[in-house]
């Protein structure tokens, strides 16, 4: 259905359509119901809870007193934020039918916004991997290529945008986990500014770098969904006093004068697949011709962004994870016969691969005697890299990379070399350790596949980093592709 | 004494206190904090470590631990940091404990301490490490009654603040540490920052003791006795472990580091791991929490909002009322007391009534308190009702005998003593016509006495006195009964 391709166009179908959000969450509800055995993109729908709410909302509108230009709208949300009465897996065996007694934030002033969550999408199991596929309920598929990966850890929000299912979609981004399904499945994805948005709810992977996002296939619709849910929480100690940007208002389309950053790291000949460098540059060029300036900058410290990333990620994963013990809800083992072992079992049984693996690095890095080699120095590259950032944007505005050095892998040809998967976060986990703001946007095809150009902000400039972005999208079609699906 | 007087060695005692801080709600959590409330009922999603909870700082309990800070003369730091203490244990919901670890927010402070040993009576300097904040974790019952074969676990007590304070290693003997937990305890109830209550565990104590040969400036290897609640158990403990220590010393042997438990039933103190298998806590700063940053303003009105301590208070009572020191220094031994002492003498219509006031405070009305186990801010007795009676006797119009048996009446349910001497006829008796009688008896009864008089035993004329006081039922004036007996026998 052609209001589901976008916000705007859900917004047309609704306000002059005629078209009711019952019919438009039925329709997404539908679609979602008739790709699930190709994409694979949820892992729970709202069915009944969703109608409801989108008569609710109908009744809204028709009494003139829409709550935002999501109302009515169906969304999805990555299933590793809670929501009251309602279970939250992480796509984790360990939480098995957890139900949370309360909601998160991003979820209550998601219904305050009047969107309507029609599902909960798949994800890397506690938001750890690269790819969905390190999921219970096994991996989301790409819908531009079934054969491949869609990206992750959000990527079964980035399909569900990608193929039509909703037009926004929330996750959350550690190290790249928002941008990099965006750049494989050819949408926009941004990851605000840490502490923007408020992480009460969300199920904590590594709280120092976890910052929740959206999906949408335009800067714009992207600008809309997250004016909704930036902005202070007390419940959130990181969580930073300014109030949430005005975003629309800053897409003016312009901008000339506006200097971009070419880090010459990021466009290291040994580093990006040629392809992937030959689209970027090209979005580059399209950028400086609609005024903006181009500069080479340096952000020197690049090379040791993923060790850092891997150190004090690993390492508050380790602690964040520890309350998943059997003892007060989730999955708890049968037949331990002691304590020790009943942690043993629970764990064993309830964590996959990958989660233990960086359960064990985590603790490894923060055990006695190491704790100054890895996660005190990881601390000091991520302070270094901080300050590179800060002497780059004395001399730019905003920073462009490529979102990853490729375009979407084959499914499982990464499950076997972890190294590997997590080199390929290369570009991505600086705007994460810096607390920064950055956007995916599709800038084109490899092999077929789309490209993401990366933007980065200085802090709290998600106004200028969605300008840049939204100017791109006005003067270029990339953003406007769909994938072909039955 | 010191536990080990001839044993050739010497005591070395550092102490970690955890108090808890009199909050409202937990530490990290709106929960309330209860005592007594049925288990999993004080609990918030914080407390129960639900996916996606964070932690947000109870900043009254960063005032009170800034008042502790202060009134033990330590530095409050502008900067410092939570840090998880990550272990695994059923009744510790998140697997870590918020604690505070490289950067605590009080470093350095002391505390003088009176220490009566060997008759002699000194004040010991004791210096504070640190001061920081934790929370507590909850409690697993292991009893079979309530637990079956099995284990339950309360988190009501989960995420409570608790203040850490960590001494330097300066006491040397049992009876020291007691003299410096009870300091530490009054200060802590003084300025309100914790209630302290030792039956209700706000008050626990770990203690660290090595010996080392007398003379020795290097530390011997220690051992920590964990979770004492009581100052018998941790006299007892110490008792035990030196003990212990100094007879391994004895055989030549070596004390191996480890954490100990202390059984009181059988007085002795047993190894509870050794340090080799001690627990890597995996500290880091906690990333859901953000430094705690003070400014001067905040710690300036902290200050200010203290009350005057309990040093400040003792020097006062001795410049402006001429009290003794030992006067002054139970006078304001705690808060409440010290209070109730300066509102009776507000309240005085006597010229003088500090003297007079805190001899009754310090001698019936805590005699009274002593015997029914009652602090003075549990009582009905008001600060003008003791007054009104201490005024009573200074003039004159009742005796202290009589005054003295209405006490323990008002500290239990309180009243207008001035109308119970009334009521009950316990006016001093000054007239001399009714005074005569008794008077003259005595002399008679006497005489031999009545001679000792006047050969110059002034002593003696007290006795008399007291003679006839008896035979007035103690309702005499003394004045009156002593110009009488002066009088009578020829003396001046």
């Amino acid at each position: 259905m052609e209001a589901l391709l976008s916000l705007a166009a859900a917004r047309t179908a609704l306000d002059e359509g005629g078209l009711t959000s019952a019919e438009l969450v039925r329709a997404s509800l539908e679609r979602a119901q008739a790709l699930e055995p190709a994409l694979h993109a949820f892992v729970r729908m709202r069915g009944e809870a969703a109608l409801r709410e989108a008569q609710e909302a109908d009744a809204r509108r028709n009494r003139g007193e829409p709550r935002s230009l999501l109302d009515g709208v169906p969304v999805a949300v990555k299933d590793n934020l809670v929501r009251s009465g309602e279970t939250t897996t992480c796509a984790s065996r360990i939480l098995d039918d957890f139900v949370s007694p309360y909601d998160a934030t991003a979820i209550s002033r998601l219904a305050a916004s009047g969107a309507i969550v029609v599902g909960a999408t798949n994800l890397d199991e506690f938001a750890m991997g690269s790819s969905t596929e390190n999921s219970v309920f096994g991996p989301t598929r790409n819908p531009w290529d079934r054969s491949r990966t869609p990206g992750g850890s959000s990527g079964g929000s980035a399909a569900a945008v990608a193929a039509g299912i909703v037009p926004i979609a929330f996750g959350s981004d550690t190290g790249g986990s928002i941008r990099q399904p965006a750049s494989f499945c050819g949408v926009v994805g941004v990851k605000p500014t840490y502490g923007r948005v408020s992480r009460w709810g969300l199920v904590a992977y590594a709280s120092s770098l976890d910052q929740i996002g959206v999906f949408a296939h335009s800067a714009t619709d992207a600008a809309a969904a997250l004016e909704r849910i930036c902005g202070h929480d007390p419940r959130d100690s990181t969580s930073l006093p300014e109030p949430a940007p005005q975003l629309m208002s800053a897409l003016t389309g312009d901008v000339s004068g506006l200097v971009i950053g070419l880090p010459r790291e990021y466009f290291d000949a040994a580093g990006a697949e040629p392809g992937v460098l030959e689209a970027v540059r090209a979005a580059v060029a399209e950028l400086e011709a609609a005024g903006a300036k181009l500069r080479e900058v340096s952000l020197p410290h690049t090379p040791f962004a993923v060790a850092a990333y891997y150190l004090i990620a690993t390492a508050e994963a380790s602690s964040n994870l520890a309350r998943y013990d059997g003892v007060r809800y989730g999955h708890r083992a049968a037949g331990a016969t002691s304590l020790k072992d009943l942690y043993l079992r629970t764990r064993s049984e309830g964590f996959g691969a990958e989660v233990k693996r960086r359960i064990v690095l985590g603790t490894y890095v923060l055990s006695a005697g190491y704790y100054d080699a890895y996660y005190r120095k990881a601390q000091q590259v991520r302070t270094l890299l901080r300050r590179d950032f800060e002497q780059a944007f004395a001399a730019c505005d905003v920073i462009a990379t490529p979102t990853c050095p490729e375009v979407a892998f084959a499914l499982g040809a990464r499950a076997d070399d972890p190294v590997r998967m997590y080199l390929g976060d290369v570009y991505t986990v600086s705007a994460n350790l810096a607390g920064l703001p950055g956007v995916s946007l599709p800038c084109g095809r490899h092999e077929g596949l789309p490209v993401g150009l990366q933007l980065l902000a200085p802090i709290l400039d998600e106004a200028t980093l969605l300008r840049v972005a939204d100017a791109y999208q006005r003067r270029t079609t990339h953003h406007l592709a769909r994938p072909e699906l039955a | 004494m010191s536990a080990a007087p001839d044993s050739g060695y010497e005591v070395v005692i550092g102490l970690e206190v955890h108090a808890q801080l009199r909050t409202a709600s937990k530490l990290f959590s709106p929960a309330p904090v209860t005592y007594g409330a049925p288990p999993n009922h004080s609990v918030h999603p914080i407390c129960l470590a639900l996916p996606g909870v964070l932690p947000v700082l109870n900043r009254r309990a960063v005032d009170l631990a800034i008042r502790a800070g202060l009134a033990t003369h330590g530095e409050v730091r502008r900067h410092s940091v939570f840090a998880r203490k990550n272990y695994f244990y059923p009744d510790l919901p998140k697997g870590y404990q918020i604690s505070q670890y490289e950067e605590p927010v009080i470093v350095g402070g002391w505390l003088d301490i009176d220490v009566e040993e060997g008759g002699e009576p000194r004040t010991l300097r004791v210096r504070l490490t640190r001061i920081h904040m934790e929370e507590d974790a909850g409690k697993s019952i292991h009893d079979p009654a309530i637990a079956g074969d099995g284990t339950q676990v309360d988190l009501n007590r989960a995420g409570v603040p608790l203040l850490e304070i960590v001494s330097e290693p300066d006491l040397r003997s049992p009876a020291e540490a007691v003299a410096y937990l009870r300091t530490l305890r009054r200060v802590l109830r003084y300025i309100d920052a914790s209630d302290a209550d030792m039956e209700r565990g706000h008050f626990r104590c770990d203690v660290n003791v090595s010996l080392r040969p007398r003379g020795s400036g290097a530390l011997g290897t220690r051992t920590e006795i964990k979770n004492l609640n009581s100052f018998r158990s941790v006299e007892g403990a110490l008792r035990a472990e030196i003990a212990r220590q100094t007879g391994i010393l004895e055989d030549g042997g070596d004390v191996v580091q480890a954490t100990m438990a202390f059984d009181p039933d059988s007085g002795r103190t047993r190894v509870l791991r050794l340090k080799e298998n001690a627990d890597d806590y995996r500290y880091f700063p906690d990333p859901d929490l953000v430094p705690l940053v003070l400014s001067e303003e905040q710690i300036e009105a902290v200050s200010a909002s203290l009350p005057e301590l309990a040093d400040a208070r003792c020097a006062r009572y001795q410049a402006d009322y001429g009290l003794s020191e030992s006067d002054a220094r139970a006078l304001t031994a705690s808060r409440a007391l010290a209070e109730f002492f300066e509102a009776a003498v507000k309240a005085s219509a006597t010229r003088d009534p500090a003297k007079p006031i805190a001899n009754w405070i310090l001698r019936d009305v805590q005699r009274v308190l002593k015997e029914r186990e009652l602090e003075i801010e549990d009582t009905a007795l008001a600060p003008a009702s003791l007054a009104a009676l201490v005024d009573e006797v200074e003039a004159g119009r009742t005796t202290a005998r009589s005054a003295s048996g209405l006490v323990a009446e008002l500290v239990e349910r309180g009243g207008d003593p001035v109308a119970w001497i009334r009521e009950r006829g316990l006016e001093a008796v000054s007239d001399a016509g009714a005074l005569e009688a008794a008077v003259e008896a005595v002399i008679l009864e006497h005489a031999a006495d009545v001679e000792r008089v006047r050969a110059g035993e002034q002593k003696v004329l007290n006795f008399l006195m007291g003679q006839v006081m008896k035979r007035t039922g103690g309702k005499a004036n003394p004045q009156v009964v002593r110009q009488l007996l002066a009088a009578r026998i020829g003396v001046p």
